[in-house]
């Protein structure tokens, strides 16, 4: 209950945010990252320090990790055929053997095949996700934005302490 | 208004996450390290594997495990090996390639086939083809399943056996084959005398024998024309004779079949026999009822750790595929990369084994074993896997060659004065403890070719008789023979392909028991072999009777072919010739 409440507060925070669309949007993206590829790997790392040192929506960021968590459950049959056709094309060996005998490189578990699988959904689906979400938020802004604000519950929402700690990484 | 791109102000908290993170892994890298270990050891192996103590001194980059407790894949309640304390040298420059290289592993305190209070089987419990480890077993296991042989069922006093379906019987497609193959040969064989046209050699040469009969010895022209047909004649005669060769060819064949149908029968014999659920109360077979179960786990435990071998050791560079790592969401495949003139992605350079046998015993022994080359990628570090161990009355010896395309894995051990548990016979309500004993196991695998020997020898055996021993008569038959014997020499073997290898077991027991159960039970398993017989052939005969007469008939026809027409050709050759002579003969006034 208590993660659905957050994850409320997130998408209205985020909505209302004084952040631009497009840094919404790419809050999203990079959040989709997390919640589409197996979390406990180095390059979440980075798209967590991206998250935070980039002048983007934290709260866009923890919204799509939320909202795409269960998509990357759900489609990790794909992320594995996609791994498992590029690990094991004859035309990239050459590319993974090199990567695989490199410093630091395998470390990222980009040999898995639900890694590398997920991990290239996501960048081939970060141009879509992030021009969608920016036009939607654009509208939502121009259309109900002001009343949603204006309302009691929305209010109540923001008025939790949990909403206070999400302002100090707002854009 | 100009949107910054970077959040200055964050980089303060991200440090600070980074440090706690550190402190983190500094606090808990043992205990992380620790329960990985486990995880991967037990996914490797098939078994529990369980660390008491784990602590990682990367600064020296050492590794030191304490109370390692490996289970048996094949025993519930037994250890595969204990270890008090393993020290590894590592090297710490791979690990940044994710590449285990050890330099050197002390292991102390190693025992062997440790009780334990909890079943540690992973592998076995989950099902078959879980892992690369529950694959392997499940192989393995049906692989030892095919040696299944009728044990001792005699107890009962009853003879059984199971209906005897004629489409298993090898007879019945040999005779259809057979009688195909006749049918066959006898259009050849009409096609072939039709093509020799001997129809209008003959009749040209009775034409010229009679212009010749009227001819003079000065009718030259005449006389060549027969000289011309003799000719033509022998001519035909070759070809005669050449199509006598294809016929005896033909039929040396066929007789050849109908020799393999009396094969076959005997094989069909075989089979039924199987069915009576009785052992041949041959020696050989007796000695395998009583034995084979027990002699066949060895050799199935080695293969299953030499086929996990192959699988997590394999020769060649290509990019392997194995199971990814266990976690909430799928785990997918890991693909291996191998390059050469690269680290391998695991190497134990050498480790040196201190380990006892029997820790439980007054005065244990203390043995001492090295490894070297154990290697995930054996084709990077070049050389095989090696490993041995001494001591007093042990002698083992383990080499897992992967290099080349046809992977090579022997292993030779050779144990004395070892006490092995009791176990019971199978089939009869006997146990049997063989007490201190000797024994001997080589190994070879060879591509997929297995040469393998078991032995057990001991003189001091004991035999107790189970609680349900008094309503057997087999049980009293085969005491009567045993009890007395107090040494045991058994010996078992497998040789051949590896899907399926000769197995066969003998010890010197089997004259003994088999002779004891001959005198009791020989009449009646003769009668129902018998039996068994006059079921095959009545199911047989109906099938092979008319093929051997059709077989005969198919014989005579083409021989007998064959004789008419080389008597026609050297009747008609023969007068030619004689009136040739009697026109050309000098005449002396």
């Amino acid at each position: 209950m208590f993660a659905l409440i957050k994850l409320i507060q997130s998408l209205f925070g985020a909505l209302h945010s004084e952040g631009t669309p497009g840094q919404l949007a790419a809050g999203i993206v990079l959040g989709s990252f997390l919640g589409l590829t197996p979390l406990v790997n180095v390059h979440n790392a980075v798209i967590f320090a991206a998250l935070v040192l980039l002048n983007v929506s934290f709260a866009g960021g923890v919204l799509g990790w939320a909202l795409l968590i269960p998509f990357g459950f759900l489609l990790d049959p794909l992320f594995d055929w996609i791994g498992h056709n590029l690990l094991l094309a004859p035309s990239l060996r050459g590319l993974w053997t090199s990567l695989y005998n490199m410093p630091i490189v395998p470390l990222t578990n980009f040999n898995n095949t639900i890694v590398l699988g997920s991990f290239v959904f996501a960048v081939l689906f970060a141009l879509p996700l992030f021009f969608a979400t920016r036009l939607g938020v654009t509208r939502y802004r121009a259309t109900i934005g002001e009343r949603v604000r204006q309302s009691k519950w929305y209010r109540a929402v923001t008025a939790s302490k949990a909403y206070n700690v999400y302002k100090m990484f707002r854009p | 208004m100009r949107v910054k791109i970077f959040r200055w102000k964050a980089i303060g908290p991200l440090l600070i996450l980074l440090v706690i993170a550190g402190v983190l892994w500094w606090v808990f890298a043992d205990t992380i390290a620790r329960r990985e270990s486990q995880k991967v050891g037990t996914q490797l192996l098939g078994a529990k594997v369980e660390i008491q103590r784990l602590h990682l001194d990367l600064a020296h980059g050492k590794v030191l495990i304490q109370g390692l407790t490996v289970a048996s894949p094949h025993e519930a309640l037994r250890n595969l090996l204990q270890a008090d304390e393993l020290v590894a040298d590592v090297d710490l420059v791979p690990l940044t390639e994710k590449k285990l290289i050890i330099n050197r592993i002390a292991a102390n305190g190693l025992r062997f086939g440790t009780a334990r209070q909890t079943d540690g089987r992973v592998a076995a419990k989950s099902g078959e083809g879980q892992g690369i480890a529950g694959r392997v077993l499940a192989e393995t296991h049906q692989w030892a399943s095919q040696f299944q042989v009728p044990v001792l069922q005699l107890a009962t006093g009853k003879i059984s056996f199971d209906s005897l379906d004629p489409r298993r019987l090898s007879t019945i497609p040999a005779a259809d084959a057979l009688g195909a193959r006749a049918d066959s040969s006898r259009r050849a064989w009409q096609l072939a005398v039709d093509t020799l046209r001997l129809g209008p050699t003959l009749d040209t040469a009775r034409a010229t024998l009679e212009k010749l009969r009227h001819a003079r010895a000065t009718d030259l022209a005449t006389l060549n024309e027969a000289r011309q047909a003799i000719e033509r004649l022998k001519r035909a005669r070759d070809r005669v004779t050449m199509l006598e060769r294809n016929v005896t060819q033909g039929v040396s064949n066929l007789k050849s079949g109908l020799a393999g149908l009396d094969t076959a029968r005997q094989r069909d014999y075989a089979f039924a026999r199987g069915l009576l659920k009785l052992p041949s109360l041959d020696a050989p077979a007796v000695g395998a009822a009583l034995f084979g179960p027990g002699a066949i786990r060895p050799f199935e435990q080695v293969l299953y750790y030499m086929q996990l071998a192959r699988r997590y050791m394999p020769p060649g560079l290509l990019p392997r595929a194995t199971t990814g790592p266990s976690r909430v969401r799928r785990a997918g495949e890991n693909v291996r990369f191998p390059k050469e003139r690269n680290l391998p992605g695991f190497l134990v350079r050498s480790a040196e084994l201190s380990f006892q046998l029997q820790p439980n015993a007054e005065q244990p022994q203390r043995y001492a074993g090295r490894l070297s080359g154990l290697t995930s990628d054996p084709a990077l570090y070049g050389r095989p896997t090696i490993a041995t161990a001494t001591g007093p009355q042990l002698g083992a010896g383990l080499m897992l060659n992967h290099l080349h395309d046809i992977p090579v894995d022997t292993a030779g051990a050779s144990v004395g004065g070892v006490r092995f548990p009791a176990f019971q016979v199978p089939g009869v309500p006997l146990r049997l403890d063989p007490g201190a004993a000797t024994t001997q196991l080589g190994f070879n695998l060879n591509g997929d070719t297995i040469h393998a020997r078991f032995a057990i020898r001991s003189s001091s055996v004991h035999w107790t008789r189970d609680s349900g021993f008094a309503n057997s008569t087999i049980g009293e038959l085969i005491w009567r023979a045993v009890s007395g014997v107090s040494n045991l020499d058994v010996e078992a073997r497998l040789s051949g392909a590896l899907h399926k290898p000769g197995f066969a077991v003998r010890s010197n027991l089997d004259q003994a028991i088999g002779a004891q159960l001959r005198g009791v039970f020989g009449e009646q398993v003769a009668g129902a072999e018998k039996q068994m017989r006059d079921r095959v052939d009545a199911v047989v005969n109906d099938k092979v009777g008319p093929v051997r007469a059709r077989v005969t008939e198919v014989q005579k026809q083409a021989q007998a072919q064959v004789a008419q027409q080389r008597a026609r050709l050297e009747e008609v050759q023969n007068q030619l010739e004689q009136r040739l002579r009697e026109l050309t003969r000098i005449r002396l006034p």
